[in-house]
């Protein structure tokens, strides 16, 4: 079975993009990684080689959580993804095989994916470009490592997970106890080093090796045995919220994707979870880099980023629903793109909320609306590339390599501006709300390319 | 072709080709079909039924040809098309994560339906599924899934109905009340377009019918001409594919 979820995947992608375009998925993300590593030579004054290997680490540490918290939220995720019962996770509840089983098998198809389309191939562009920017390594224990902090990761992110599903308030509690020291003390950041693969890769030794299988397997036993696959929703009977939603808010699908979130496992929970989580690192780390780098002001660069990890809550936002569902009503692409704007706008309001607490921590307060314009610029600019690209497919058109490549460069723009600018002279970030305009027009021409016939269609 | 010079023709379809990459879907179609008119598109699996049906409510655009339904252009406004009419498709469902009834007011809400409680009242007390108005739609039965969508068809009184499949998981009770409802239906003017594989259903509610088999239309005639046959329809569709 568990090969035949690999055909299964290979075929899903490789039919919407074709074969050979969808093969070079991997060998972009190479190039990138090389082109990215040739410019350490550029930084290696201000950050140390062992720097340099504990943000490769943390970086892979991240991706692992953003990775854990999207895909392995259940049964629920494995309907969705494409909306088509034929999927054989789906399909072989016919068969004599247990859900678990099945889940099990889908998340090593996952793990082998994301290894192939990812991990593989950053590794291997660090690799290739070593010999250049003269770092040496051990290859092999590099791989390793980086792999054991994606699973890490992915692992941290698993447990949570899980708790979550038992009960939101717990693990609000947790994440509330975990905070305050953070909020509080001003940060001894030596405690980053003591990542286990990161100082694993730095002095192999067997300890530092067994602790750090020790750390995933731990969790991942916890949570799989906590493992809930079919959650009961309780009750079975709701009232019409829809309409009351409706009379106010006058937007039939805003309405509906309220509901969704509501009702889905604690999808609004999940989302918010699979956010705060990764920011929460994205925090410490830039903690970290501002502690070495001689200039820049912590909050701002914070507040440019928090906008653009804020735009992934758009792929929730689309992860929710199949759109054929649509498809025989009178409704127009555009309509439904306008309500995920608005929809997403409504979940903003938690990345305002972190903006204050940041605002408050980092003793930021003269430069709060700074802050402010500069989040809701790249928040918006961010969600508007994506739009643009993907439509109402951000998780599947993201694939192919061309789509990538354009995402990459073109989100990349205004954050990069901003972040010079706020560098420069921290006050022009107040007229940044001028950008807004070219996410206006941005969005227009998307709403537009999608509602056209040749709009890609699944 | 059935053209009788006093009816009003509703769908018009001229020389529709699809291709799905190499493959033939659909093969240089025409067909007229009139106002008030039952009309059943039959043909074995992967004959191209739904594709067309999907052509013909501006879902998917089709390689060449033309499409008029109801005086509109299908390819000009496919979003008006689909105002005008009601479509129960084959395979979806209603969304997971709504009630019955919420998704009833959310469909009328989508068709700008004033008031429309006591029409959801009356498909919940029509089609006998009043007491699992609040359960949500993923929690349903099948069947209970299918009478949701025809309702959600009917809500807004479409003067052509397309039906891929109108029996699929219904019990023989439901299949009675359907077939009697859909005569009733045409009986006031209005024109029902389906597909089905169940003959007997066909033989017993359609006024016309035509007969696809790759792509390529075999058949098109009204229910009598066949009747007068002295076969049934079983039979003649049989003999109609087989060559
Ligand atoms: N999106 C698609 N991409 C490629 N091929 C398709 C697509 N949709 C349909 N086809 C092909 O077009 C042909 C006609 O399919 P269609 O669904 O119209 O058949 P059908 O008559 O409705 O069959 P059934 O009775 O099984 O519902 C089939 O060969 C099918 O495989
Ligand atoms: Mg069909």
């Amino acid at each position: 079975m568990f090969w035949e979820m690999i055909k299964e995947e290979w075929r899903i992608h490789s039919t919407l993009f074709g074969n050979l375009i969808f093969a070079l998925f991997p060998l972009l993300i190479l190039a990138l990684s090389f082109g990215l590593s040739l410019l350490y030579p550029l930084i290696s004054n201000a950050i140390s080689a062992n720097n340099f290997w504990l943000i490769v680490h943390y970086f892979f540490l991240i991706f692992g959580v953003i990775v854990g918290g999207f895909g392995l939220l259940g049964k629920e995720f494995m309907n969705r993804r494409f909306g088509q019962e034929s999927l054989i996770a789906y399909s072989s509840r016919s068969l004599p095989v247990s859900e678990w089983n099945i889940f099990l098998n889908f998340f090593f198809k996952d793990l082998l994916y994301y290894f192939i389309l990812w991990i593989l191939p950053i590794f291997l562009g660090l690799f290739l470009a070593s010999p250049i920017i003269s770092i040496s390594f051990n290859a092999l224990l590099l791989l390793f490592s980086v792999f054991l902090s994606f699973m890490l990761g992915l692992s941290a992110s698993f447990i949570l997970s899980s708790i979550y599903s038992y009960s939101s308030k717990f693990l609000i509690f947790i994440l509330i106890i975990i905070s305050i020291p953070l909020f509080f003390a001003k940060l001894n950041l030596n405690f980053l080093y003591l990542l286990p693969s990161y100082s694993l890769f730095i002095n192999f030794s067997c300890t530092n090796l067994l602790f750090s299988i020790l750390i995933i397997s731990w969790f991942s036993f916890i949570s799989l045995f906590f493992l809930r696959i079919d959650y009961n929703s309780g009750s079975r009977m709701f009232n019409n919220w829809f309409n009351n939603f409706n009379k106010f808010l006058k937007n039939s699908f805003v309405s509906k994707d309220l509901l969704d979130l509501h009702r889905s496992e604690g999808g609004l929970g999940k989302i918010i979870f699979s956010f705060i989580f990764p920011l929460a690192l994205v925090w410490v780390l830039l903690f970290f880099f501002f502690s070495i780098l001689p200039t820049g002001n912590f909050f701002l660069v914070f507040s440019i980023l928090l906008g653009i990890i804020c735009s992934s809550m758009y792929n929730w936002l689309t992860e929710f629903e199949v759109f054929s569902s649509y498809e025989f009503l009178p409704v127009k692409t555009s309509k439904i793109i306008i309500s995920k704007f608005i929809s997403y706008s409504f979940l903003n309001l938690v990345a305002v909320f972190i903006l204050i607490i940041a605002c408050i921590q980092s003793n930021s307060l003269n430069y709060f609306f700074h802050g402010l314009f500069a989040l809701i610029v790249s928040s918006y600019y961010t969600l508007a590339t994506t739009v643009f690209l993907t439509g109402l497919y951000p998780n599947i058109l993201i694939y192919n390599p061309k789509i990538m490549l354009s995402y990459l460069v073109i989100s990349m723009i205004v954050p990069v501006l901003l972040i010079s600018v706020s560098l420069i002279n921290p006050d022009l970030l107040l007229l940044s709300p001028l950008i807004m305009l070219i996410n206006y027009f941005l969005l227009k021409a998307s709403l537009a390319k999608w509602d056209s016939w040749n709009k890609f269609q699944l | 072709m059935f053209n009788y010079s006093m009816a009003e023709s509703v769908i018009e379809i001229k020389n529709v080709n699809k291709f799905f990459g190499d493959l033939k879907a659909v093969d240089n179609i025409s067909l007229t079909i009139n106002k008030g008119n039952l009309f059943g598109l039959l043909g074995p699996n992967g004959s191209g039924k739904t594709t067309t049906v999907k052509m013909l409510t501006g879902q998917i655009k089709p390689s060449s040809g033309e499409m008029n339904v109801l005086g509109v252009d299908v390819l000009k406004d496919p979003i008006k098309v689909r105002e005008l009419v009601g479509i129960i498709p084959e395979l979806e469902s209603p969304p997971s994560f709504l009630t019955g009834e919420e998704y009833l007011n959310f469909v009328a809400s989508i068709r700008k339906i004033e008031n429309p409680e006591k029409k959801i009242n009356e498909w919940f007390n029509f089609l006998e599924f009043g007491n699992e108005r609040k359960v949500l739609c993923k929690d349903l039965s099948r069947g209970t899934r299918q009478k949701l969508m025809f309702a959600q068809a009917f809500l807004h009184e479409p003067a052509i109905a397309f039906i891929d499949e109108p029996l699929i998981n219904l019990d023989p009770i439901m299949q009675y009340k359907v077939k009697n409802f859909l005569k009733d239906y045409i009986s006031k003017g209005n024109t029902i377009f389906l597909t089905t594989h169940v003959l007997e259903f066909a033989e017993s509610v359609c006024t016309n019918l035509a007969i696809i088999h790759h792509g390529r239309l075999l058949y098109a005639g009204n229910m009598k001409d066949i009747k007068k046959k002295k076969i049934s329809l079983e039979k003649f569709f049989l003999e109609k594919v087989k060559n």
